[in-house]
């Protein structure tokens, strides 16, 4: 399969409220049916809510405890019955009862990817590594055909996530987050904080010559608004479609891998890519911090 | 890098009025209710909540509190009610002048007149915060916040009275900033006209007794805040030194205007401190 379609979900969670969120989880996902798409992607942390200080703790999830994963069943039937792939944000907790800011991807009824948030911002109004412990990979997952990498909000902030994430063969760079509105700019329709997402997001795109899905989310937690604007890039760096800034919705999408043929041939920058020398300079770099 | 505190102009107005509105709103409704009170004194701060409110909740679900007292300018009634007219929401008129003049008659009267002011300023504003307080109860309304970012800052306000309130959707925007949202908001040009005033005594300036303009405060601010600029880096930058030193200490001097009381920790988790959840929390 050449092309794959995808719903975005600009959803406003409930702050620590599980079970209202999945409900609204459902309701989407039973909808999207009708839309003909194979995929649907939440924001991050779409099941719990953002800010959710101590009650992390109480909203955790082990995925390996029958008991504890009860509360999921629900989207993994739905998956399976709608034949549907699913991405949602939730607060996991690991046998060690570590906590992780976490990202299923659901298929046919099973859990096939979970993604920890390996960047962990913990400066200004951010405070994660107070309570999760940093994930250590960027996997790539098979959605469909298609190879798809997640990044969690910070993380692609990184550019070291991306590059990794593409020379492990992603087409795909999916990336749920909660982004905080701020920063007034004259002469722009948008907060700075949107504008430094749109900006990075097609950087990505063209550079890494993949499909960028953006997903963020919208509400308000504590007077904290977060800016939506859910788009995707194709791999020219061009966005093809975006959700409305603030605005609670869906968006469907389609990925069409013919494209990403093109680009990659036209400029073949990930062909050309040494890895050789990246991982002799960063060795280098890396005996140069153990010395000093 | 472009340092100036940034205006607020027809292309970044769209989005923040509609920020501004949906936070009301998100936060309003998951109260439980839908309706908010606010006190409208005839000044810029007040009638720009009030326009943002009435677009949120619609013009039913907000309530104005027109509190004069018998010093308050006639001017300013006018403008409050030039608000309410030109919105069509419910409002109240209340005078204060009762309650603060019994209790200041058992006054002696040898008290300094320049003490006296300042407390019977802070007794009006303390009042007015226990009458929308009351007013809360007695609609089922939520008390809408009117301090800018500006005199929250600089502490220019009465610790539980004015700077009192459920919610605040101007506490982030410099006073400066106030003026061009509240010409977007199509706020009556008289109240966007009138110099600043607490209204707490007859010809009370707000530029006057602190001694510095809004505009040239906010430059400063906005670096040292928004910018995290230090002092001595804002003055390399051509500012008045005495100025920016000024400000600053007004800033650091009234951070306790701006915190919950502070708790003595004597057990394991405290308020506060580390019994840590949103106020969204319910």
């Amino acid at each position: 399969m050449n092309s794959i379609k995808i719903l975005l979900a600009q959803t406003s969670p409930v702050v620590g409220d599980l079970k209202k969120n999945i409900e609204n989880h459902l309701d989407i996902i039973s909808k999207a049916k009708d839309e003909g798409v194979s995929l649907v992607v939440f924001p991050e942390l779409s099941l719990t809510g953002y800010f959710l200080k101590d009650s992390v703790y109480d909203i955790g999830i082990n995925i390996n405890n029958r008991e504890d994963a009860l509360v999921l069943e629900p989207i993994f039937k739905a998956s399976m019955d709608l034949n549907m792939s699913i991405i949602a944000g939730f607060i996991e907790k690991d046998e060690d009862y570590n906590f992780y800011n976490s990202s299923l991807c659901v298929s046919d009824g099973k859990i096939i990817h979970v993604h920890r948030k390996v960047y962990l911002p913990t400066y200004g109004m951010f405070e994660e590594s107070r309570y999760f412990k940093p994930g250590g990979e960027f996997g790539v997952f098979d959605i469909g055909g298609i190879k798809t990498s997640i990044l969690t909000c910070e993380d692609a902030w990184h550019l070291s996530s991306s590059y990794i994430a593409i020379n492990k063969g992603a087409h795909v760079i999916i990336v749920n987050s909660a982004s905080p509105t701020r920063g007034i700019v004259e002469g722009l329709n948008r907060f700075s904080s949107i504008n430094m997402w749109e900006e990075l997001l097609s950087v990505i795109a063209f550079y890494y010559k993949s499909y960028v899905i953006y997903v963020n989310r919208v509400g308000y937690e504590d007077g904290i608004g977060f800016s939506g604007g859910s788009c995707i890039f194709n791999p020219s760096g061009e966005m093809e479609r975006m959700m409305d800034y603030l605005e609670e919705g869906t968006m469907k999408v389609e990925i069409n891998l013919d494209v990403l043929n093109i680009e990659r041939f036209k400029t073949p920058l990930i062909r050309d890519e040494n890895l050789n020398l990246t991982m002799k300079e960063i060795e280098g770099i890396l005996n140069e911090k153990r010395t000093s | 890098m472009k340092k100036e505190l940034p205006e607020i102009d027809e292309h970044n107005f769209p989005i923040i009025f509609k920020h501004l509105a949906y936070f009301i709103k998100d936060e309003v409704l998951k109260t439980g209710t839908n309706r908010v009170v606010l006190g409208l004194s005839g000044g810029i701060d007040s009638a720009v909540a009030c326009y943002l409110a009435s677009a949120a909740l619609g013009k039913d679900n907000v309530s104005a509190l027109l509190m004069p007292y018998k010093s308050s300018s006639e001017a300013s009634l006018k403008d409050a009610l030039k608000v309410v007219d030109e919105l069509g929401i419910n409002y109240y008129t209340i005078d204060i002048t009762k309650q603060i003049d019994g209790y200041f008659s058992a006054e002696k009267n040898d008290t300094p007149l320049d003490d006296i002011k300042v407390r019977i300023g802070n007794k009006m504003a303390r009042e007015r915060m226990s009458v929308l307080y009351d007013y809360s109860y007695k609609l089922k309304s939520l008390v809408l916040g009117t301090s800018n970012k500006s005199e929250l800052l600089l502490g220019y306000g009465t610790i539980y009275g004015d700077m009192a309130s459920a919610l605040n959707p101007i506490g982030d925007i410099y006073k400066t900033q106030i003026y061009r949202l509240a010409k977007h908001l199509r706020v009556p040009e008289s109240i966007i006209k009138k110099p600043p005033s607490a209204d707490l005594w007859a010809e009370q300036s707000d530029e006057a007794e602190l001694g510095f303009s809004y505009e040239l405060a906010d430059g400063i601010m906005y670096l040292l805040i928004d910018k995290m600029y230090k002092p001595k880096v804002i003055v390399s930058l051509g500012y008045d030194e005495n100025l920016v030193n000024k400000i600053y200490r007004k800033i650091k001097k009234s951070q306790y205007k701006r915190r919950m009381p502070i708790i003595a920790k004597i057990s394991e988790r405290t308020i506060n401190i580390d019994f840590r959840y949103l106020r969204d929390w319910s």
